[in-house]
């Protein structure tokens, strides 16, 4: 560990530059870090995930550059939307790599786009580190056991929708093991049907008793959810999984507020750290919500961790908002890079080829504002997960987790290994 | 029985967009003849005007503020109509359809970029009118009473058209124009100033669709396109260009939709074009068609 900046030393007054500590056997060019960071600018998703995960890479481009740069050299950010579909982002990914010759791409959202622009990174030879797609197929194969990493450039510097969604279980397991009935409202395409799938089969494994007596496919953007929220109030259900994000994840929150659902059922949100800050103080209380990590702009404590201190207060200072965890994507994915490159460069003497800088960050781990990220063998990123349940608390402007009733849950409990498919990982616990 | 009480009001409040939403659509393609794919485009200005106005003012104004979104919605949208019109729609009377799909979807795509360039690419959010009114009982359940505000406007909204069309000369001269253009245009009803009225009231009244939907959600980029796509199935369904059938239509698509997604979830949207696709079956030219 402690590849990358530590805490203390980020927050440091006397800022080092960062030598090569072998022998200096090859050069370091003069001119600046090329990174292209690709994150909804506009459309639903930009609001929740991309512009904060963008805003974030400024920030943390510019602590970086504050800091010396790496190996002095700065790092220019070029933003780019990732809106436009599959297509026009591989478009995109090949000129950035083969015209505009960037030193890395980092960036996408949506899952889709992280699996059609991934394959370019061994295929062109450009380094690709995706930071907020979920799904857990992008680094895994069709059958257990098989070999990694899939791709030998490209990285996802968090972790998958497995942790969110097997964190939510074990929550529930352990603040209400007497549950008899759950539902499932999930978007209608490959993000809602893989959420719901890892959560039902965790939950049959975990709580085999559940029952689960409604599955929703509400399609993406619906404006109306009223007939689901009705849906669900006959259901019966006591607790209602759901992988809705964005506009999706405000409309049915405030439309099921208007029509009574929380005080029938709670909601387990596999990704709604954003929205209590979004929706503000009509957001319900003791709803279920996992931080997609642990990452939360009161966890770690700032008291015990300084580290989110300064980025919570840092980003709060420039943009007015606190971060959501798209910008401790962004965070773990740029500073990725950089403790990669300072690793690799470390042992070659002098600035590493992407092939070096991909080995150095197999297995690396670094301190996040979140606490440690590693990434995995697979080149994919293990995170301990975090879910905490809303609660309205004196001083905030809009719900927050109960500090009594957070839960981390630590790596290797919803990690599945190196290797090993989610779904076959969970099939394998014991009861 | 409560239950179905509320999947019924559900179907009627999303059958009140969709009645707004196609009413604008029919009138323009029966008066005019213009398969208009800009219309979920003059949704979302609506939307956007009015979720602007009242997230700007309205933490702090009175409600009333709302009544300002959406008679600017209505205007604005309206007042983007009539240049459509006079624009780019006029040249094309004459062209065939593959014309008019093309400039449409042009002017969707230019309007699109029109709304990013004013509002950015970010969420506009206004519930305020949706939390202040608050909730009536129903039994067991409670129902948010801007859902049935929601209706009470479609009624009126369909009154209103209703009472033009057929009350007043200028409802004559348009379903004239409808029925048969040349002989309409023979008759000396100046066809062209009326087409720019048409277009202009089917825009105010997608406009207002798009004002009365963002107090329950945000405005975003693309937030016209599921109205588009679902008042098309209500116009072909309930006739192309006719009143009665964009409400009977409307009706039909919002309570299949309602109940379907209690009943039937994992075919919510194929349901609808399954219950298209069997009453054109029978009917080919919609109910209502002529």
């Amino acid at each position: 560990m402690g590849l990358g900046l530590g805490a203390a030393e980020l927050l440091g007054s006397s800022v080092k530059v960062r030598k090569a500590t072998a022998a200096q056997t090859r050069s370091i060019p003069k001119s600046p870090i090329k990174a292209a960071t690709v994150s909804f600018l506009t459309g639903p998703a930009a609001a929740p995930f991309g512009i904060p995960g963008d805003n974030a890479y400024q920030l943390c481009a510019e602590e970086i550059n504050k800091q010396g740069g790496i190996f002095g050299r700065k790092i220019e950010l070029k933003s780019f939307d990732e809106a436009g579909g599959a297509d026009a982002n591989v478009k995109l990914a090949r000129k950035f790599i083969l015209e505009d010759k960037v030193d890395v791409i980092l960036g996408y959202v949506s899952s889709g786009n992280c699996k059609a622009v991934l394959p370019l990174s061994d295929e062109l030879g450009g380094l690709i580190i995706a930071y907020d797609c979920g799904t857990h197929v992008l680094m895994e194969k069709e059958r257990s056991p098989y070999k990694v990493p899939k791709y030998g450039l490209g990285f996802r510097s968090s972790a998958h929708l497995g942790i969110d969604n097997i964190g939510l279980v074990r929550y529930v397991k352990q603040y209400y093991p007497g549950i008899k009935k759950v539902a499932g409202i999930n978007p209608d395409y490959a993000w809602g049907r893989d959420s719901w799938k890892v959560f039902e089969t965790a939950m049959k494994k975990l709580m085999p008793e559940v029952k689960v007596v409604k599955k929703l496919w509400p399609k993406l953007f619906t404006t109306d959810f009223t007939a689901h929220v009705s849906a669900l109030i006959g259901s019966g259900a006591e607790i209602i999984h759901s992988a809705l994000w964005g506009g999706d994840a405000v409309t049915f929150t405030k439309q099921a507020i208007g029509m009574g659902l929380f005080k029938k059922a709670r909601m387990a949100f596999s990704r709604g750290e954003p929205y209590p800050q979004e929706v503000g103080m009509d957001y319900p209380e003791g709803q279920l919500i996992c931080c997609a990590g642990t990452h939360y702009f009161l966890y770690p404590p700032k008291d015990k961790w300084p580290l989110n201190k300064w980025f919570v207060e840092a980003y709060h200072k420039k943009y007015n908002k606190y971060p959501s965890y798209a910008c401790y994507h962004a965070y773990q994915a740029i500073y990725t890079y950089k403790a990669a490159v300072e690793k690799a460069g470390s042992l070659v003497g002098g600035w590493p080829s992407q092939e070096e800088i991909s080995k150095a960050a197999s297995g690396l781990s670094i301190e996040t504002p979140s606490g440690i990220l590693t990434i995995g063998e697979d080149h994919n990123g293990k995170e301990d997960v975090l879910i905490g349940i809303s609660k309205k608390v004196k001083g905030h402007s809009f719900p927050i987790l109960d500090p009594d009733r957070m839960a981390i849950f630590p790596a290797h409990q919803v990690n599945a290994p190196a290797g090993i498919r989610t779904e076959d990982w969970i099939k394998s616990w014991k009861a | 029985m409560e239950n179905w009480v509320i999947y019924i009001l559900n179907g009627l409040y999303f059958a009140s967009f969709l009645f707004l939403t196609s009413l604008g659509l029919s009138i323009i393609l029966g008066v005019m003849g213009i398969l208009n794919l800009a219309h979920g485009s003059l949704f979302a200005i609506g939307a956007f005007i009015a979720a602007w106005i009242i997230g700007s003012l309205g933490a702090k104004a009175p409600v009333t503020i709302f009544f300002l979104g959406l008679f600017a919605a209505l205007g604005l949208s309206g007042l983007m109509g009539l240049i459509l019109e006079t624009t780019i729609i006029r040249p094309m009377y004459r062209r065939a359809l593959e014309y008019q799909l093309l400039i449409t979807f042009g002017a969707l795509l230019l309007i699109e970029d029109l709304i990013k360039i004013t509002w950015g690419g970010t969420a506009y959010y206004a519930s305020k009118p949706f939390d202040i009114m608050g909730n009536v009982s129903i039994g067991d359940n409670q129902y948010p009473l801007y859902f049935l505000f929601v209706m009470l406007i479609g009624i009126v909204a369909g009154l209103g058209v209703w009472l033009i069309m057929s009350k007043t000369r200028i409802g004559v001269m348009l379903r004239a124009i409808s029925t048969d253009r040349e002989m309409a245009k023979a008759m000396g009803i100046r066809v062209g100033r009326l087409n720019t009225l048409a277009f202009g009231i089917g825009a105010a009244l997608a406009g207002l669709a798009g004002a009365l939907i963002v107090p329950t959600t945000p405005a975003l980029l693309g937030i016209g396109m599921e109205p588009l796509i679902l008042a098309f199935i209500v116009v072909v369904l309930g006739g192309l260009g006719s009143l009665k059938g964009a409400l009977i239509g409307s009706l039909i698509v919002g309570e299949t939709r309602s109940i379907g997604i209690v009943f039937f979830p994992e075919i919510e949207l194929p349901l609808l074009f399954l219950i298209a696709v069997i009453i054109l079956v029978f009917k080919p030219e919609g109910l209502f068609g002529r």
